[in-house]
């Protein structure tokens, strides 16, 4: 029940950063900043095949092998994939 | 003695034994004052004692506070699970549905797993494979491995693919066929084993993506592959049907050369274009033609904002025809589909409708179908789904019948 509640919360966080972070390529910063660009990347790709995963689904270490699927299948850059996995592992 | 004798030395006895107690007085008073002021030391000595270990404690507990708070400061950044080299991880799907089609009677028809295992070292090197096991009508199982694949990280937007993969022509394939992922529990026509849509090759495949421009990005796959095969008979009037599926050869010697880019000039909005070519070799079991003409041409469409998810796709493959040959003549498997979906938020209900067309160089499998579906999310990754097909196909053939489809897909 808290697991449904959060995941809303998140959505809407997400969105909220996704709204405030540009999405400057190349552009690296500190942990928080990784974390806000994650949370862009995670709203605005995953959702072009499947619906948005939990980030609690999951723990840190398995986000890594998933992320690095996603990449793949995605076509997701480096950088976006270590900046969804900053964002996964820190919001789960 | 006489009685009044002792009257008389009472008080005599009485002032001796006051003047002894007097004399003995002085020296009593000073042995417990000599005592008082050693247990006074000893109690002094012990309150420093336990001031020194109390002082000694609360160190220890600041160093103890201090030691906790610096491994939750690093084991938000580090740890043995963040940081081993190689992780393991096994993912998934699974389904079960129920079909019931006009001209054949009701059945649970769906029992499907497909584990799909993800091995990483160093964010470097990643193997995944994905192996299905599917219950056939007979009460056998089906096993086959969609797809295993080695894959290098070779820059931020290069990865070097490897392996048996799943086709990169095509989008609905390659990422949206997983049960919890389409949003029907049927595919679109065209979009099954051997018709218009390749499933899977084996090759090497370069792909990425790249950010070009705020907020326009690109993605591409580019790959060369055995390609697939075809069966036809030698003097026959038709190509049966083309084998689009990974084989460990390549008997004909021509290899397939292709891919898909796609771009997206917004969140949510993407357009892909995919094209391959090469040779394939046509065969009947005992005999063969090779070096025919083999292209695919290809595009796709998706748009996902809100509570909309709408998505298109082209697929055409194409055998062309070689002079003087007796063997048949070209043929063409073509396909494409439209869907919209909405999510009915805040409840988790969400509706879907589609239309797909299907063309084969065999009229009893061409297929034009309205599929019209309610979903229940449990789950973002589990979805319980009815639908209802309107097909339209050859009379008196399957692929003229309608069905009421039952799945439930998880995955995981």
């Amino acid at each position: 029940m808290r697991k449904t509640r959060l995941f809303p919360a998140l959505l809407m966080v997400a969105a909220g950063l996704a709204a405030a972070v540009p999405a400057t390529a190349g552009e690296r910063g500190g942990d928080k900043e990784a974390f806000a660009r994650g949370a862009r990347v995670w709203s605005e790709n995953c959702t072009r095949c499947h619906n948005l995963r939990d980030p609690r689904e999951f723990r840190d270490d398995q986000w890594r092998p998933i992320i690095a699927h996603m990449r793949v299948r995605g076509g997701l850059t480096g950088a976006e994939a270590r900046d969804v996995l900053t964002f996964m592992q820190n919001a789960n | 003695m006489p009685r009044q004798a002792t009257h008389r030395r009472l008080p005599a006895l009485v002032a001796a034994a006051g003047l002894a107690a007097l004399c003995a007085a002085p020296a009593t008073a000073a042995e417990g004052e000599a005592a008082l002021r050693a247990e006074l030391e000893a109690l002094k000595r012990r309150i420093s004692e336990l001031e020194r270990r109390l002082a000694e404690q609360q160190e220890a507990q600041q160093r103890v506070e201090k030691l906790e708070r610096e491994v939750k400061e690093v084991a938000k950044t580090h740890s043995e699970w963040k940081d081993a080299e190689s992780v393991l991880h096994v993912a998934g799907y699974a389904a079960v549905g129920y079909t019931d089609a006009e001209g054949a009677d009701g059945s649970f028809n769906v029992a499907n797993f497909n584990p799909i295992f993800h091995f990483l070292y160093d964010d470097k090197v990643l193997w995944e494979a994905e192996l299905e096991f599917e219950v056939l009508d007979d009460g056998s199982t089906k096993t086959n491995l969609e797809y295993t694949t080695l894959d290098w990280f070779v820059t931020d937007n290069v990865t070097l693919v490897g392996g048996k993969f799943l086709s990169p022509a095509g989008f609905f394939i390659q990422n949206l066929h997983p049960a919890w992922i389409n949003k029907l529990p049927s595919k679109p026509a065209g979009f099954g084993e051997e018709q218009a849509a390749p499933e899977s090759d084996l090759g090497l495949e370069v792909r990425g993506g790249v950010n070009i421009g705020n907020p326009w990005k690109l993605t591409y796959a580019f790959y060369v592959a055995n390609g697939p095969s075809a069966e036809g008979e030698l003097g026959g009037g038709e190509i049966e049907r083309i084998e689009a599926e990974a084989k460990a050869s390549d008997e004909d010697g021509d290899k397939v050369y292709g891919g898909r880019v796609s771009v997206l000039p917004r969140p949510g909005l993407e357009i892909g274009v995919s094209a391959v070519t090469g040779k394939l070799m046509v065969e009947d079991g005992t005999s063969e033609d090779k070096g025919r003409d083999y292209d695919l041409v290809g595009a796709d469409f998706s748009l996902v904002r809100g509570n909309l998810d709408a998505r298109a796709e082209y697929v055409r493959q194409r055998i062309g025809a070689r002079a003087g040959s007796l063997w048949p003549d070209e043929a063409e498997w073509k396909a494409w589909y439209a869907q919209l979906a909405w999510k009915f938020r805040p409840t988790r209900f969400e509706g879907v409708v589609r239309y797909s067309d299907y063309d084969s160089p065999h009229a009893a499998e061409d297929q034009r179908q309205w599929a019209l579906g309610l979903n229940y999310l449990l789950a973002p990754n589990a979805v319980a789904k009815v639908a209802y097909e309107l097909n339209d196909g050859q009379s008196g053939q399957p692929t003229d019948d309608d069905r009421f489809l039952l799945q439930f897909a998880y995955g995981f």
